[in-house]
């Protein structure tokens, strides 16, 4: 074989061919040539199934859904992105654990973050991550030859969770790209930003879609799943945001009419004992699987754990003095939301009487004698919407649309749980003036969901964030919404821009 | 055999001029014709006609038409007549009697035709004693010589050195000089005298130019290569300290950067001619007798025969897919036939850390505590009037480190075989108790002669390595860890940091980590190629070999349950083993045309061949498994509840063809051209086939006739290359979508787990190769009477089509935010030179000064994003920011952040600026640009600027060896200048950190005490971002080798039968010069992370004693 022959023999499929053939006819050697048989550079992926031999099964859609669960529990989902972005805005928490330690908390609770700021990405990041895991179910679910309503209930759930995702989003940044399908190539990743308004209604349409889809109830095995009363819920939410309240009452109300009960003892409630309790409308579910730390993920409650303890954890996000003034004297949920420097816990864990921060939050606490590897308390279900909460709702647009006697039974409900039958403390609140009962209602809505990272969006939706955060550093026509990442506007060249005053 | 013996008296007197000899060279090819018919002298006859002719030029005609060849003086046949000489079809010897009859010259006709004159007056027959010389030829080791000319010096004729480096040849006199020239090695010659046998010694050639080197599939002369090669014996390294033979090139060659790593086991790091690529592996290839390697920490460094050093891209080419990072080819060490030879070489000694950090001791430590806590608006936690020195941590648990590693080699061989057998043993502890490596290898190798045409071969390389690990990010554990915990309580039991509140960044003992920590890591492998070379038809050799290397890794950890202080502690144990398995082959057929005709000479090269590498990870753990015996540590014996398993794998094939033609004419004019290519399992469609070309012209100047005048330059040669290469070192299947089967993904329903998977990615496309593209335009040359060589070379080498991740918009919600492919073009530039002076002062001392340097300029050329930066660096930072950035006429990994103008005094100060959440003491940054590319009055992402480049500009090296009667000296430099590091330990902090003394004596604490270093919180506010701060010179200079040797004198030697003796003292980084305020800037890392100093195993230096004994 000459050099010539092999210089014209260069990239063209059927010259490689023929030199393969003059390669191997070459060869009388010593050793039998290998290489030669077509097959020999077809190597399927190792270990990694192609994308095309997925969304075949039924199976390939169960495992797809059961993704979007899982994906939940992801650090960007429940520990230091949400805690900036959901809950350190509040006047209940501030960023806690040692002083020096992540300062860029900081940043958050005193309306000084930048649009560099990683947890602003994060929180961004993780929210579409969702979406997608949502989008991937919603597109290719439907072509599979599968269950009717099998696959009918799977696209629901995606939808709840899609929604899910994207109320995060509109509520923390305003208009966001809003994404119904997985982008099909690279013309489709850069999008510019959807109206606040038409976010709204993809939300609240996904979540009609959701209601219609999803049981009421599941049986043992699908505990966990997005319920009826989940879809409910969380629209009637959606739709307190946007001021509706005629929805949000008539959702409420169908929501009370699905047998959910408070759970009678509310310190009790956040204990991994009583995860999903008849007060439970969703949760996401966590689990501690010894020695698989990849799967006992949650860093939940390790993030917001006693700091410099055992069996505690990082000390972030902690309850704020101001919190504390909050509650009427003997309101038993005090204590059962904040973990005081120097108390035993009742569930027997005697906290340092020093350190670094005098509360932590309890209703994120696992107790210390469970300690497990990976990250402490990753047994620990975080509590998205329980029942209480749609009370509240109930009684919030109830009082705006006049109808003062529901209101007042709902906020009763409510209350008289957390008396636990002391009538001595918590006194039933009577007032028909509807700017005081709303008040009322307003209070009743910190104290019995404190710490629930919703406080900071619920005084930005009644519209007295810039009063209340005024000491904090909220700025009236900019702190409403967080700065869309620098990041993500620097990379869609121009396509994205920025919220007002950022 | 029948001798004609005849003497004449002289007839006439002639009166001849005198004979000029012919050259060597021609007279080396005509030989080797003449040794296949020359057994006996046969009755030539000759056809002449010549009028009035010099007696020289009829010999010379007679010589030209048989093959009859003449020895003589010239003297001899000075002044004789001119004769005419009229024969057809005439016996030679009758001719010749006729020619000398009375001319005063004898002759007589010895074997090969070979005719020696001589003066006879008298016509009586010339005393010819026909004597026949044998002997051996051997190397300077005593290794034998085959193929060495031995020729009768004045003559034409001689004979060549069998496989055991004997010879034998029929000498006319005793006043014979005998020739012997062998290529690489220096001609020697030697009067016979009244020796019937005479054994040779060559020397390697002091002629540069005159080395054989090893390039990419053969050999070639230094003086025929037309690209950079650069080239190190097997003795360099094998004599250094280094356990890593990879670590044993830094500074001796130009153009390769070596970056060494203390983690002993481990690799170093080797960029050739800068960095090419950001993905994957950046190292080159390796490969050793034919097998290709992606690392060699495996081999014993004595093993080693030589090392070649493909730089320039068409050097490389003929590697073509897998050659983008350079190509390092290493030859290990073969036996020679003749008698066996022993050789034992051992050392052992110790290891310990040079320019230790200084930290802050208890007191200062306290104090900075108080003041990091008062700046957080905290109060004070610790009394330093309690504390005074405290606990030095390095001191406390830094050692000397033992060392000690033992080789024994046995080789020889016959005629029809040669063998080399060695073993080897190190033992290496690290700088912490418990750490440790130890490396068993033993390597066989055999050749056979099998007939004459053929040779079957094989070598095998079998490697066992063992060792105890230190724990993870226990570097900067131990820079962090407080001083005013101490180790252990009056009690016993362990210093407890909570016991000093002091929260979260120093909560550890290092003592526990280590005390705790049990990882063990083994490696078994297996490395080896047989090979056959099958000579055919006169000009033809096909080599076939077949390559291979399995090995199968092994790590077992063992997390027991202890209780040491409140935050190092475990409740469930953990076992986990992790088996890693690699399985490859390689099959090559090359076919070589080699050939000599008149000024031309041609070497074609053919070759096909098919790889196929695959590697297989699995990892189990189960929790509970006891730990009373090594037993026990079977998951079997854990709980069932909580065994996790999972494993990974990857499999690749190549099929491969190439060719290349090296020509030249007159040995002046060059020019070698190849082409190979490549097909890859990794990539699909049109995509899988590449093909990777090149061509180097080169020119000896100094053998032109203009130049014949001059006497600077021995050699000069000018030499230009252009080639093309690719990098295979990318994932498979880059642009197939898969399903994501994560852990992560896993859901929890009613308490239970259910298996998640889905798509969490996007992939582009289609993929095709990373291509590299370089040219190099070089001159060497040797001056001075060959005593100094010269190398300058310029290279220019691009990486079109980089194969890396970039970053896309998050909210399209893929795992990584980011897409693989085909997406930049990286350029490194620069110049190389080397200098090599050799000389002897007198028979008692002489002496070698290599001196090394080269330049390197690494700039991104093209991102397809068009000027989106690609970050990195993130152990520079907390909190998300990343240290390092990619950008479109920047270095690649360039550090990137805020430049630091000062430091805030007051608070009025801080009023007064643009920083509003900064406090006195912390870092004041400089407004330099804003969104709209100007300052806009606030500190933001847009103000970060490149504060340094990771990729050296400059490195070099100086070595030099010393030889003075029985002593030798080796010293060694080595360097590297205009490059950053980026000092991660100072501000990668959580809490109470220690600090380090430099930083205690020059903080910030009140008013007008620093302007440069921030407060105690350098940790905290917008301090620990990115800054100029952290960013360091990371130039250095070192002492790299100091060895003095002492070899005993063969009188006493040889009377305790040995051949050889030698004794060494060693020191290696002995001394070590740089600013940086680290352990050593020599910091290693990936290529968007590299230069970062947060957990670096330190450099330290090595003092050994050795001895070497030959038998």
């Amino acid at each position: 074989m000459s050099l010539s022959k092999i210089t014209v023999m260069k990239s063209n499929n059927n010259k490689n061919k023929l030199m393969k053939l003059i390669g191997c006819g070459l060869l009388v050697s010593l050793f039998i040539p290998v290489g030669c048989k077509k097959s020999f550079l077809e190597v399927p992926p190792q270990g990694e199934q192609p994308a095309v031999q997925f969304w075949q099964t039924a199976d390939d859609a169960t495992k797809a859904v059961n993704a979007m669960y899982g994906n939940l529990r992801e650090w960007k989902q429940v520990a230091f992105a949400p805690i900036a972005i959901e809950s350190l805005g509040s006047d209940d928490t501030e960023k806690g654990s040692s002083a020096s330690d992540a300062t860029f908390l900081n940043n958050f609770d005193n309306f000084t973050a930048s649009a560099t700021e990683g947890q602003l990405l994060d929180f961004w990041t993780g929210q579409y991550q969702e979406v997608n895991f949502a989008n991937q179910v919603l597109d290719n679910v439907p072509g599979i030859n599968m269950d009717a309503n099998l696959k009918a209930r799977y696209l629901a759930e995606a939808k709840f969770l899609r929604a899910y995702a994207n109320f995060r989003l509109v509520r923390a940044f305003g208009d966001v790209p809003l994404r119904l399908h997985v982008p099909k190539d690279a013309s489709e990743y850069n999008i510019p930003r959807t109206p606040k308004a038409e976010v709204y209604t993809a939300i609240e349409q996904d979540l009609n879609d959701a209601a219609a889809g999803l049981p009421q109830t599941y049986g043992p095995a699908d505990i966990g799943r997005v319920t009826k009363g989940a879809a409910l819920a969380l629209h009637a939410k959606v739709a307190m945001y946007q001021s509706k309240w005629q929805d949000v009452l008539s959702l409420t109300n169908q929501v009370m009419g699905l047998g959910y009960t408070l759970f009678p003892n509310y310190e009790q409630l956040f204990r991994v004992a009583n995860e999903n309790n008849s007060e439970s409308i969703f949760e996401i579910q966590a689990k501690y699987v010894p020695g698989n730390c990849n799967v006992s993920n949650s860093q939940y409650s390790q993030v917001q754990g006693v700091r410099g303890s055992v069996g505690g954890g990082w000390g972030f996000n902690v309850p704020t003095a101001d919190l504390v003034g909050e509650y009427e004297t003997g309101d038993p949920r005090m204590d059962a939301t904040i973990i005081f420097r120097g108390e035993t816990t009742p569930e027997g864990d005697a906290i340092p009487a020093v350190g670094d921060n005098p509360r932590y939050n309890q209703k994120s606490y696992v107790p210390f004698s469970t300690y497990v590897e990976c990250s402490e308390g990753s047994e620990q279900n975080v509590r998205v919407i329980r029942y209480a909460d749609v009370l509240l709702m109930n009684a919030e647009a109830a009082n705006e649309l006049g109808m003062t006697a529901q209101a007042l039974a709902s906020l009763e409900l409510v209350r008289a749980r957390a008396r636990a039958g002391n009538n001595a403390i918590l006194p039933k609140v009577t007032t028909t003036d509807k700017a005081q009962l709303r008040t009322a209602i307003w209070h009743e809505r910190r104290v019995e969901l404190a710490m629930e990272f919703d406080r900071f969006f619920d005084l930005v939706r009644q519209g007295r964030a810039a009063t209340v955060l005024a000491s904090k550093g909220f700025k009236a026509g900019k702190n409403e919404v967080w700065p869309i990442p620098q990041n993500e506007i620097d990379l869609s060249a121009g396509v994205l821009t920025q919220n007002p005053g950022y | 055999m029948k001798k004609r013996e005849m003497f004449y008296a002289e007839k006439h007197p002639l009166y001849l001029k005198l004979l000029r000899i012919m050259k060597l060279t021609v007279a080396l090819i005509i030989f080797a014709c003449l040794q296949v018919s020359a057994k006996t002298y046969s009755q030539d006859r000759i056809t002449l006609n010549l009028q009035s002719t010099e007696i020289k030029k009829v010999l010379a005609a007679i010589e030209k038409k048989s093959n009859y060849r003449f020895l003589y003086n010239d003297a001899l046949l000075a002044g004789k007549p001119k004769v005419d000489v009229n024969v057809t079809n005439e016996e030679i010897t009758n001719v010749l009697d006729d020619l000398f009859v009375n001319s005063g010259i004898g002759y007589k006709v010895l074997e090969h035709n070979l005719v020696v004159l001589k003066a006879s007056n008298n016509n009586l027959p010339i005393v010819v004693i026909d004597k026949i010389v044998t002997g051996r030829v051997t190397d300077a080791a005593g290794q034998p010589l085959s193929g060495v000319s031995v020729t009768i010096k004045g003559s034409q004729v001689g004979v060549s050195t069998d496989a055991s480096g004997n010879f034998s040849i029929t000498v006319p006199d005793d006043n014979a000089r005998l020739v012997f020239s062998y290529v690489g090695f220096d001609p020697q010659e030697t009067l016979v005298g009244s020796n019937s046998t005479v054994n040779i010694t060559l020397q390697p050639s002091s002629k540069a130019m005159d080395q054989v080197i090893v390039v990419g599939y053969g050999t070639q002369r230094k003086i025929d290569v037309t690209g950079s090669v650069g080239t190190v014996r097997g003795e360099e390294i094998s004599k250094q300290a280094s356990v890593n033979p990879i670590s044993a090139l830094q500074g001796k060659v130009a153009g390769v950067q070596i970056t060494n790593s203390g983690a002993p086991g481990s690799s170093p790091q080797i960029r050739i001619r800068g960095l090419g690529t950001v993905y994957g592996n950046a190292n080159p290839l390796y490969i050793v007798d034919g097998v290709w390697l992606d690392d060699i920490a495996f081999l014993n460094p004595a093993d080693i025969e030589n090392v070649s050093i493909l730089k320039d891209a068409s050097s490389e080419s003929i590697y073509g897919i897998r050659a983008a990072n350079g190509v390092v080819l290493i030859t290990t060490k073969k036996g020679r036939s003749g008698q066996t030879i022993v050789n034992y070489n051992g050392y052992a000694g110790w290891q310990t850390v040079t320019n230790q950090i200084e930290m802050a001791n208890a007191n200062e430590f306290a104090t900075l505590v108080n003041e990091l806590s008062v700046a957080n608006g905290g109060s004070q936690i610790l009394n330093p009037a309690d504390f005074s020195e405290g606990t030095d941590w390095y001191h406390h648990i830094l050692r000397s480190a033992f060392i000690t590693n033992h080789q024994v080699s046995v080789s020889g061989g016959t005629d029809r075989s040669t063998y080399n057998f060695s073993l080897g043993y190190l033992n290496q502890d690290g700088l912490v108790e418990g750490n440790n490596f130890k490396r068993y290898t033993a390597r066989l190798q055999n050749d056979f002669q099998v007939a004459k045409p053929l040779k079957l071969g094989y070598s095998i390389i079998g490697a066992f390595t063992k060792s105890e690990d230190v724990p993870g990010g226990f570097w900067h554990q131990l820079y962090a860890a407080a001083p005013v915990v101490p180790v252990y309580y009056a009690d016993g039991t362990y210093g407890d940091p909570s016991d000093y509140n002091l929260g979260d960044g120093a909560n550890f003992n290092p003592q526990v980590t280590l005390d705790f920590y049990n990882q063990e890591s083994k490696n078994y492998r297996l490395t080896g190629s047989v090979f056959g070379d099958l000579k055919f038809a006169k000009y033809f050799t096909l080599h076939s070999s077949v390559g291979g290397e399995y090995s199968d890794a092994e790590v077992r950890n063992y997390n027991p349950v202890y209780a040491a202080t409140l935050k190092q502690r475990n409740t469930t144990s953990v076992l986990t083993l992790t088996k890693g398995n690699v399985k490859n082959w390689i099959i090559e057929n090359t076919l070589t045309y080699d050939r000599r005709f008149g000024d031309h000479s041609v070497k074609v090269l053919a070759g096909q061949s098919a790889q196929s590498n695959q590697f297989y990870e699995s990892v189990a753990s189960a929790p509970n498994v006891p730990n009373n015996s090594e037993g026990d540590l079977y998951l079997r014996l854990g709980s069932t509840a909580g065994r996790n398993v999972t494993d990974k794998g990857t499999l690749a094939t190549y099929t491969s063809y190439f060719g290349r033609i090296n020509y030249s004419f007159k040995n002046r004019y060059l020019i070698n051209a190849s082409l190979r290519a490549d097909g890859s399992s990794k990539f699909t469609g049109d995509e899988r086939w590449g093909n990777f070309p090149s061509i180097g012209v080169g020119w000896v100047i100094s053998d032109e006739s203009f130049m014949e005048n001059q006497k600077l330059f021995n050699n000069l040669k000018f030499r230009g290359s252009w080639g093309r290469i690719g990098n295979a070192s990318v994932p498979s299947n880059i642009s197939v979508l898969r399903v994501a089967q994560d852990p992560y993904l896993t859901a929890v329903f009613g308490g239970n787990l259910a298996t998640g998977a889905s798509i969490n990615s996007v992939v582009p496309p289609t993929t095709f190769w990373e291509k590299g593209e370089g040219t190099d335009i070089g001159l060497e040359a040797t001056i001075l009477g060959n005593k100094m060589f010269i190398e300058v070379d310029y290279y220019k080498k691009k990486t079109i089509d980089a194969i890396f991740d970039i970053p896309i918009l998050s909210s399209v919600g893929t795992s990584s935010g980011t897409i693989i492919g085909n997406q930049a073009t990286f350029q490194n530039q620069g110049w190389e030179f080397t200098a090599t002076w050799r000389d002897k002062i007198n028979q008692m001392v002489s002496y070698s000064i290599s001196a090394n340097f080269s330049t390197n300029d690494n700039k991104v050329l093209e991102v397809t994003t068009g000027s989106n930066p690609i970050y990195g660096g993130g152990a520079a930072a907390t909190g998300g920011q990343l240290a390092t950035r990619t950008i479109v006429g920047q270095p690649i990994g360039q550090f990137y952040g805020y430049q630091v103008i000062g430091v805030f005094q007051t608070t009025a100060e801080v009023a007064s600026y643009v920083q509003p959440n900064a406090k006195p003491g912390d870092f004041k940054f400089a407004d330099l640009s804003g969104a709209a590319g100007k300052p806009d009055g606030k500190i933001d992402g847009n103000d970060r600027i490149a504060l340094g480049n990771p990729n050296p500009k400059y490195y070099y090296g100086l070595n030099t060896n010393w030889a003075y009667k029985q002593f030798d000296l080796t010293l060694d430099f080595q360097g590297v200048a205009g490059v950053e590091v980026y000092n991660a330990n100072l501000g990668l902090r959580f809490g109470n950190e220690n600090w380090t003394k430099d930083f205690f004596d020059n903080r910030w604490h009140g008013q007008g005490t620093s302007n440069s270093y921030p407060s105690a919180n350098i940790g905290g506010g917008d301090n620990y971002r990115p800054n100029s701060f952290y960013v360091e010179d990371g130039s250095y200079f070192r002492v790299r080798n100091l060895q003095l040797g002492y070899t005993l004198p063969t009188a006493m030697t040889n009377r305790w039968y040995m051949k050889k003796l030698r004794v060494y003292a060693n020191a290696q980084n002995a001394f070590n010069f740089f600013s940086y305020r680290g352990f050593t800037p020599e910091i290693g890392g990936t290529p968007i992370n590299a230069g970062i100093d947060a957990n670096v195993y330190p450099i330290f230096a090595t003092y050994n004693f050795g001895v070497n004994v030959t038998f």
